[in-house]
């Protein structure tokens, strides 16, 4: 699970190029969206392509997004359970 | 009262201006434009998810408003006219090598954002708060003429008082941004802006 999170945060820094933030800057369970990151709903669409493009996760609802996406955390457990790659 | 180039900057991938003077820029592993918004110091991480043109535009921009006690103030007169010869064509293909192969098709939705040119000046409107007039045109090749006869159309609308203007180039091996911030006036003492002023100050940023 370990090398998953950090993989996904390395991913999600070179997708949404977040040139100055550091792997290890990224909190496990910090919000990715508002606070934290501060990513918007763009980078939101980025991520849903990134759960396809790498891992073979389908979201066929955006709103879905909402809730996986709350940390990276919550994205890699549900990435770990479902991953088709 | 005739129109003058209150500021102007001139960003290339290896040299850039402001009115003249250029911006020391430390060499490095950096490409040239993260390298000038390092240098000077600007804090706008959404400059890292632009594409090139709007880099340059937003670069150029921050040339000319830096140290303006009022940038931040919500400005309904100033308005901004950008133009080039490519258009976006950079970004569209980059976004259509997204969408090439229906085995690898996952089209990326921050590369489609900049598939239009008219974003950079989205891009300079957002940071600097200005509501004014704002449109891209895409023209044959630089045409100084152009930029002269819109920028002149442009202040016949009573709410425009300042146009920010410039010609924003990204193609390829060709990138290139030569802005100017033009404003009324009466006085002698200032740069017209006119065809042969442009032609001068373009030269004089393209030769460092």
């Amino acid at each position: 699970m370990d090398e998953l999170i950090l993989n996904l945060k390395r991913e999600i820094i070179e997708v949404l190029n977040l040139e100055e933030v550091k792997p290890e800057e990224i909190e496990d369970d910090a919000p990715l969206f508002g606070e934290g990151l501060g990513l918007d709903s763009i980078d939101a669409l980025e991520l849903i392509v990134l759960m396809e493009k790498n891992y073979g996760i389908k979201l066929s609802d955006p709103a879905q997004g909402r809730e996986l996406f709350k940390s990276i955390r919550v994205m890699a457990t549900y990435i770990r359970d479902n991953r088709k790659k | 009262m005739g129109l003058v180039i209150r500021k102007y900057s001139y960003i290339n991938d290896r040299v850039a201006s402001v009115d003249g003077r250029a911006i020391p820029v430390p060499a490095g592993e950096e490409k040239f434009l993260t390298a000038l918004y390092r240098a000077r110091r600007v804090d706008y991480p959404r400059f890292f998810k632009m594409d090139a043109l709007s880099k340059l535009g937003f670069l150029a921009s921050e040339l000319i408003f830096e140290g303006d006690a009022s940038r931040f103030t919500p400005r309904d007169h100033v308005a901004i006219l950008c133009f080039n010869r490519s258009s976006s064509l950079e970004s569209d293909a980059a976004y259509q090598a997204t969408i090439r192969h229906g085995e690898e098709y996952f089209p990326s939705p921050s590369l489609f954002v900049y598939t239009l040119p008219n974003i950079v000046t989205a891009e300079i409107a957002i940071r600097n708060r200005l509501h004014g007039e704002t449109a891209f045109y895409v023209l044959e090749r630089f045409d100084p003429r152009a930029l002269v006869g819109r920028v002149g159309e442009a202040f016949q609308d009573a709410a425009t008082r300042a146009v920010l203007v410039a010609w924003v180039e990204s193609f390829r091996d060709s990138r290139e941004v030569f802005m100017m911030l033009v404003e009324k006036n009466d006085t002698i003492f200032d740069l017209p802006f006119s065809v042969e002023s442009i032609v001068e100050l373009l030269n004089r940023g393209r030769n460092g």
